[in-house]
This record gives C-alpha cells, sequence and structure tokens, in this order.
C-alpha cells in the first residue's frame, strides 16, 4: 500500500477524515517523543521542574488518544472502511495505544528524574543510561518515520534495533547489581536508575510494536511473535504477491 | 482579409473560369473543374501535412520550393518556432540556474501548498531534516518535522520563528522560520544554528562565571577599604584616594550585580515563574526608597488600578527600579518624573514619563544594548552600571511585555511597558485563604 492509496476515495470527506487521522497520530507521536527527550533532558541536567513538567504533561497525551481513539470508532461507524482503510484504521487504534503508553514510560522517567535531581550526582552522571537513551530515542523516531511514509524496510530496521535496546538494558542491570553490592547506601538510587533504564527499555518495546503494525499495514501481514528471518522472508513475498495484484 | 488570402483567391477563381473555359471548349465543363479542385485539395493537403510534421517535429520547414499563400504561411509558422525555441532555451537556462542556486543554499528551503504539503525541497532540506525526494513529496510538512512548537507555528504562522532539534540528530538545532507569500503559498526556512547556540552559551556560560568569580575578591577588598576609611589613625592624605577606592569598589560590585541578573536571567530561558505579584503594592515600596534617598526632581506616583501580574516579583522590581532609577538619573533637579499604572483596552501599562534631558532619536534603538550609554562620562559619573535597560528588556520579555520608548532630545522621555492580559490578574480575583 502507498500513501496515494488513502486519497483516491470517491467521497473527499472520506479522504480528508483518514489523512486527518493520519495526522493525528504524527502529532501525537511528536508529542511524545518531545515528552520523552524532555524527560531524558531532565534526568541528565538534574532539571527536576523540567521532570515534574512531563510529569504534568502527560494527560494531554491521554487526551490526544481519547480524541482519535473517538475519530476512528466514528470513521468504522459510518463509512465501514474495508481493506486497506481499514487496515489504517486498526493500525492507528493500536499505535495510539503504544504511543500512550509511551508517554506513561516518560512521565515516568520525568517523575524518577525530578526524584533523582535531590540526590547526589553518581560522577559517571548516568553515561550508562545515555547510549541507551539515544538508542530509544532514535527507535521512536524512526518507528514515527516509518509510519509517516508507510516505509516497511525503516520499520523492519528499528524491530531489529529492539535487540540492541535490550542487549543494553540487560549490561545496565548486571552494572546495577554490582553497584548495589558494592555500596549498599547507594541502592534506592540505582534502584531509581535501573527503573529509568527499564521504562527506556519498554518504551523500546512499544517503539517495535509501533513499526509492526506500520508492516501490518502497508501488506496486510502479521509479523507479531515471529522470528526476523521469517518476518523478511514474509514481507518480502507479500510485496510481490501486492505488485501482482496491482 | 489580408492582400496574401485576395491574391489567393483570385488566382483560385482565374483558374476555375479558366478550366471552365477549358472545359466548355471540351464539351465538359464540370469534369474539368472538378479536376483542377481536386489538384487544388490535393496541394493544400499536402501543404496541410507538412504542416502537422513540421509543429510536431518543432523543425524548420523548408519554404524555397513553394510559393503564394504557403511560402507565406510557412516562413510566419518558422519565425514562431523560432521564437518559442529561443524562449525555452531561456525558460530552461533560468530554471537551471535557479535550481543551481537552491541547490548551492546552505539552509533548508521547503515549498508548501495551503494544506501545508511539501511540493519542493532543496538538498539542504535532505541533508538538514532528512526529507526524503522521492517519498516525501505531497505529504503533510508536520508528519516529518513533528516537534509540538513548530506544529504551532505551521498553525499560526504570525507568531515568532522557532527552535527545534533536528528530525535527524536531536544534538543539532535548527531556526525554523515561515514565511507566507503567493495566494496561500508558504515557505519554510530552517538554519542549523547550532554552532551559534553553543557559541551563545560558551559566552553566557564566561560571563556568569567570571562575575560570580570576580565577587569574591571585590568583598575582600571592600571589607579592608571600609576597615582604613573608619581608621582613626589614616594620614590626612590617604583619606580622598580611599574614599574614591571604596566608591570604584561599590560601582563595580553593582555591575557585577547586575551581570549575574542578566545572565541568570538568561540561563532561566524564556519562561517564567507564575506567581501573582501585586503591582501597586511593589510601586508603594520603590517610592519609599526614593522618599527615603531625597531624590532631587519630582517623582509623581499615579497608580490607578489594583490590578497585579502574574509573574517574578524581584524581575518586575527590576524593571519598574531600573526604569525609574533613570528617569531621576537624567532629569533636571527642578524636572518632574511621573510613574503611571494603568489598563488600557485589554493591556496592562506601566509608564515612567519625564521632562528630563531625552535621547537622540538615531540612538533609541540601541539604548538597550549592554553598556552602551548615550554621553558616556555623564551616565558613570552618575553611578549607572550601564546595563539597567538590558535587564529591563530581558526581563520585560520573559513576562511577554513589550517595551516603547518615546522620545524627545531636551524636551524628555516616555518609557513604556505593556503587558498582555493573559498576566493581568485584578485582585478580587485572586483567592483570598481563611484560616
Amino acid at each position: 500500500m502507498e500513501i496515494e492509496d488513502l486519497r483516491h476515495h470517491t467521497s473527499r470527506r472520506f479522504n480528508e477524515d483518514l489523512e486527518h487521522v493520519r495526522n493525528s497520530v504524527l502529532n501525537m507521536g511528536g508529542f511524545v517523543e518531545e515528552q520523552l527527550s524532555r524527560a531524558l533532558k531532565a534526568l541528565s541536567d538534574a532539571d527536576s521542574e523540567l521532570g515534574l513538567k512531563v510529569g504534568h504533561d502527560d494527560h494531554k497525551v491521554d487526551r490526544m488518544e481519547v480524541k482519535i481513539d473517538e475519530e476512528c470508532s466514528r470513521i468504522l461507524a459510518t463509512r465501514s472502511p474495508a481493506a486497506g482503510d481499514l487496515r489504517l484504521i486498526i493500525a492507528t487504534i493500536k499505535t495510539i495505544t503504544d504511543l500512550e503508553r509511551i508517554g506513561d514510560e516518560a512521565e515516568k522517567i520525568g517523575l524518577l528524574a525530578a526524584r533523582l535531581a535531590g540526590l547526589e550526582q553518581p560522577r559517571s552522571s548516568y553515561r550508562e543510561l545515555r547510549n541507551l537513551a539515544r538508542l530509544v530515542k532514535q527507535m521512536v523516531r524512526d518507528a514515527m518515520d516509518a509510519f509517516a511514509r508507510l516505509d516497511v524496510e525503516g520499520a523492519i530496521a528499528v524491530v531489529k534495533a529492539d535487540e540492541d535496546v535490550d542487549d543494553e538494558y540487560e549490561m545496565i542491570y548486571r552494572q546495577s547489581i554490582t553497584f548495589m553490592m558494592e555500596d549498599p547506601r547507594a541502592i534506592s538510587r540505582v534502584m531509581d536508575l535501573t527503573w529509568t533504564a527499564r521504562a527506556l527499555e519498554r518504551i523500546g518495546d512499544h517503539a517495535k510494536n509501533i513499526c509492526e503494525y506500520v508492516i501490518f499495514l502497508v501488506h496486510g501481514t502479521d509479523i507479531r511473535h515471529t522470528a526476523m528471518e521469517k518476518v523478511e522472508a514474509e514481507v518480502a513475498q507479500a510485496a510481490i504477491r501486492q505488485e501482482s495484484d496491482s | 482579409m489580408p492582400k496574401r488570402w485576395v491574391t489567393h483567391f483570385l488566382f483560385l477563381a482565374a483558374g476555375s473560369t479558366l478550366s471552365l473555359i477549358c472545359g466548355l471548349w471540351f464539351g465538359r465543363p464540370v469534369l474539368w473543374l472538378l479536376a483542377v479542385l481536386s489538384l487544388y485539395l490535393a496541394n493544400t493537403l499536402r501543404h496541410l501535412y507538412f504542416l502537422d510534421i513540421a509543429l510536431d517535429r518543432e523543425k524548420k520547414i523548408k519554404t524555397f520550393e513553394m510559393r503564394g499563400l504557403w511560402s507565406e504561411i510557412f516562413a510566419r509558422a518558422n519565425s514562431q518556432q523560432c521564437k518559442l525555441r529561443s524562449r525555452k532555451a531561456n525558460y530552461r537556462r533560468l530554471l537551471r540556474e535557479v535550481r543551481q542556486s537552491t541547490d548551492a543554499l546552505t539552509d533548508a528551503g521547503i515549498i508548501l501548498n495551503s494544506e501545508s504539503e511539501i511540493q519542493w525541497f532543496n538538498p539542504a532540506a535532505t541533508r538538514l531534516l532528512g526529507f526524503d525526494p522521492q517519498r516525501d513529496m505531497n505529504q503533510r510538512i508536520g508528519n516529518f518535522l513533528r516537534h509540538p512548537d513548530f506544529l504551532n507555528y505551521l498553525e499560526n504562522s504570525d507568531s515568532e520563528p522557532v527552535t527545534v532539534p533536528s528530525p535527524i540528530n536531536d544534538t543539532d538545532h535548527l531556526s525554523v522560520q515561515i514565511i507566507p507569500y503567493g495566494i496561500e503559498q508558504r515557505m519554510v526556512i530552517a538554519r542549523d544554528i547550532t554552532h551559534p547556540l553553543q557559541l551563545e552559551g560558551m559566552r553566557r556560560d564566561f560571563v556568569a562565571n567570571a562575575s560570580h568569580e570576580l565577587r569574591s575578591p571585590l568583598t575582600v577588598i571592600g571589607g579592608y577599604l571600609d576597615g582604613l576609611s573608619g581608621d582613626q589613625d589614616l594620614p590626612e592624605s590617604w583619606v580622598a584616594p580611599i574614599d574614591e577606592m571604596r566608591h570604584q569598589v561599590d560601582r563595580m560590585t553593582k555591575i557585577l550585580q547586575d551581570l549575574i541578573e542578566l545572565s541568570r536571567m538568561e540561563a532561566d530561558g524564556k519562561e517564567v515563574k507564575q506567581v501573582f505579584v501585586s503591582v501597586p503594592d511593589l510601586l508603594k515600596r520603590i517610592q519609599q526608597e526614593f522618599v527615603v534617598r531625597g531624590s532631587t526632581p519630582e517623582l509623581v506616583f499615579n497608580v490607578s488600578i489594583e490590578a497585579g501580574l502574574l509573574g517574578s516579583e524581584s524581575e518586575l522590581y527590576s524593571i519598574f527600579h531600573n526604569l525609574i532609577t533613570n528617569a531621576v538619573r537624567f532629569t533636571p533637579d527642578d524636572g518632574k518624573v511621573e510613574v503611571n499604572w494603568l489598563v488600557e483596552g485589554t493591556v496592562a501599562v506601566f509608564t515612567v514619563v519625564d521632562n528630563g534631558i531625552g535621547i537622540p532619536d538615531e540612538l533609541v534603538s540601541r539604548i538597550t544594548e549592554r553598556f552602551f550609554r548615550v554621553d558616556s562620562g555623564r551616565s558613570r559619573e552618575m553611578g549607572g552600571t550601564g546595563l539597567g535597560l538590558a535587564i529591563v528588556k530581558h526581563a520585560l520579555q520573559r513576562h511577554d511585555g513589550a517595551l516603547v520608548i518615546e522620545t524627545q532630545l531636551g524636551k524628555g522621555s516616555s518609557f513604556r511597558c505593556e503587558f498582555p492580559e493573559s498576566r493581568i490578574v485584578l485582585r478580587h480575583a485572586v483567592p483570598q485563604v481563611v484560616i
């Protein structure tokens, strides 16, 4: 499926409705990305005020989710979409759920950052987290780009990148255990740090989910719970199938 | 009718008549007429065919073997073709030049239609924003540049240009501006300002650190000078120098305080705390300070409303205090300084009007620069730091306010601060906590 396929209906209103849903999802994505980067900035700059602000702004994400959800229901009820249009609506409903979760995790990071800002900064100033944060931020951004461009290759790249994120999280987790054993006084701080890493890892998973919906949206194949090699083969097959259809 | 057509018809008529006469001679007039007219038709069709082919190939037609009307028509067609071709070549060259120059631009340029969909962009847009020339045409720009500030700006183009992190690499910062043009078209210009921002940050850090570092040695020097000046055993010849030194140390401390305040405001960014500040109370406090000091020009406070502002008390104090101090400083002893606090329409206005020395017109735009002085000798004598108006400007910006300066050399000046409706709080609207 291509972006142009969403604009070919005889009813101009329907075209506009679908386009509007797509745009709203991307707007919501943009806001969630911003929430995440502000939460991470609060953490690295030890800015408790910013961290609290991120927590405070989370309700905006929730409101966006509810609004898009309502619009999707309305389109389902009034237009009875089929094929690509239906896939768009389904993918949208699922994507916004994951975006909302990413927002929640960002809120969590913001609040943890606000708490950590009050404590003494470790000498490394969370260097180990920074790499993970960079990876995850990139994943979320690429996932939204893949959604905007209906870019299957980009989506697969994000799904693959999730493995790196998991490795990185594993590493931080082990490191944290060592820290806690070395210095029991640091346990509460290191625990908070581990929670932050955990939240980031979860965000990576949500970004991966979004990319799976993008692949579903474009090719109509469900690649959840499938091994990576199989995914690529399936996607290639679906592409050939679509080619021959058109 | 053009002459060539008249001739052509005359020839045709003559030919037909001739064939009729010949036909009558042989007894077959209709056949002869038909034969001649068919020949004429065939010839016409042949030429039409040439014309059609020639127009298709955009090539020159050979006219030397043609005669009469046809040669003229073909010659005209040729000259038209020629003109068209050279015009086309011109346009092509022009287009190539425009494209080359836009390709060479280092700032990203994107053209949007009324739906904010991308119509065109230059290679710099690919470099700075990661736009894909194959896939991203006709897509809404907000789908790729998703930063909330930018989306907000896209909807209200009349607001200030925004700075957003680059979609490719979020350590880079872009300054994005939207310029409307044509019919409902808009152009987006994005410029990489990472480096200038870094330099600005370095400058700010340097000023802040330097001021802090200079303050402690200055305090020590000031302390000793205070001690010395109070010493009874001080030789007479040292009294004046020590006093002068104390005076200069005070001035330096004041400058450092102002610098620190400025850099603190800069570091805090644009947002300011939204705490209720009662302006009438604040002005009363400032008035008392001046009364105690016994200022020489007459100072009149007209506080006509009980309205307060949302913002930072210390910064609002800085604004009012600096403006009043300036007015008092540059007004002769028999002059008058008027301070007003009122509401005009939807904005709250604070004005300081004096009938002092005024400011030359050409310098008005520069007086909010740091260390800028209209008459450096005089203001230094008066004890100014040169930073007062810079602080006022900064603090006002942080309160979404605007500074309007009206002045006439020798007649006086008026400094007017306007605060928007969103910042104004009327006294009765403040919830009172009763215990």
